[in-house]
């Protein structure tokens, strides 16, 4: 099995300001926290905060350049928390092709 | 994440098709890991894959015939012995008397909205139970 996503991945994608962040960080490219709140219905504090949980997730990284801190998105957990939910759907439809066979083999059985 | 959707129809009655759904040997030939599954509200189940990483789940609903329904526990144990965070999705599979047979539906999902305290709360509580 792929390597797992964090639960902290998830927590941080579940909440809908967040995932507008990290969207206006992949439109914008590396981005500081005052110049994406220009571009959301939301406070810097917010942006910062929201920022700053991305990063504990692993989502975004921060770089300090002077007085400025510079974020932007790590591709590769995103990638991994998309795929392992793409991977989800799939074993259900094998599981579920394997468990016609088993009950149309079972049926002939009897 | 989203709600993961899908079903089949099989060949065979609802009372057929139930053993597949509950007897852990038949669950073992087509989950695509060895299962073993207490099928009562609260009982315990462990599923195996052959790569060696292995995941606890809980019976949630048992209504024969009709509906069976179980919750990850919030991890896996890999094959190296390692422990790895997972959502604690709830599995419901629903049976359905059609012309054709039965027809057997699959819904995974976050029981409630994750980073919500509630979820944190229980998924904690589902780890202790788990350990």
């Amino acid at each position: 099995m792929k390597r797992a996503p964090t639960d902290r991945i998830f927590t941080a994608l579940a909440d809908g300001t967040r995932r507008q962040v990290i969207r206006a960080l992949s439109e914008q490219g590396p981005s500081t926290a005052t110049g994406l709140a220009a571009g959301l219905p939301v406070t810097r504090q917010a942006v910062a905060k929201h920022l700053g949980a991305l990063a504990d997730a692993g989502l975004v990284t921060a770089t300090r350049r002077g007085r400025e801190v510079v974020y932007q998105i790590s591709p590769r957990p995103l990638t991994d928390a998309v795929s392992w939910m793409a991977d989800l759907g799939a074993r259900w439809d094998e599981r579920l092709a394997a468990l016609r066979d088993h009950v149309v083999a079972a049926r002939r059985r009897r | 994440m989203d709600p993961i959707e899908r079903e089949v129809t099989l060949p065979a009655t609802p009372r057929e098709v139930w053993p597949a759904l509950t007897e852990p040997g038949e669950l073992s030939v087509w989950f695509g890991a060895a299962v073993e599954l207490d099928v009562r509200p609260g009982g315990r189940g462990v599923f195996r894959w052959p790569d060696g990483t292995e995941r606890p789940a809980v019976v949630e609903a048992v209504e024969p015939e009709r509906r069976l329904c179980f919750r990850w526990l919030p991890f896996q144990r890999t094959a190296a012995g390692g422990t790895a965070a997972l959502p604690a999705t709830r599995v419901e599979i629903t049976l359905d008397a059609v012309p054709e047979g039965t027809r057997v539906r699959v819904l995974e999902r976050e029981p409630f909205s994750l980073g919500s305290r509630r979820a944190r709360t229980g998924n904690r509580m589902l780890a202790r139970i788990g350990t």
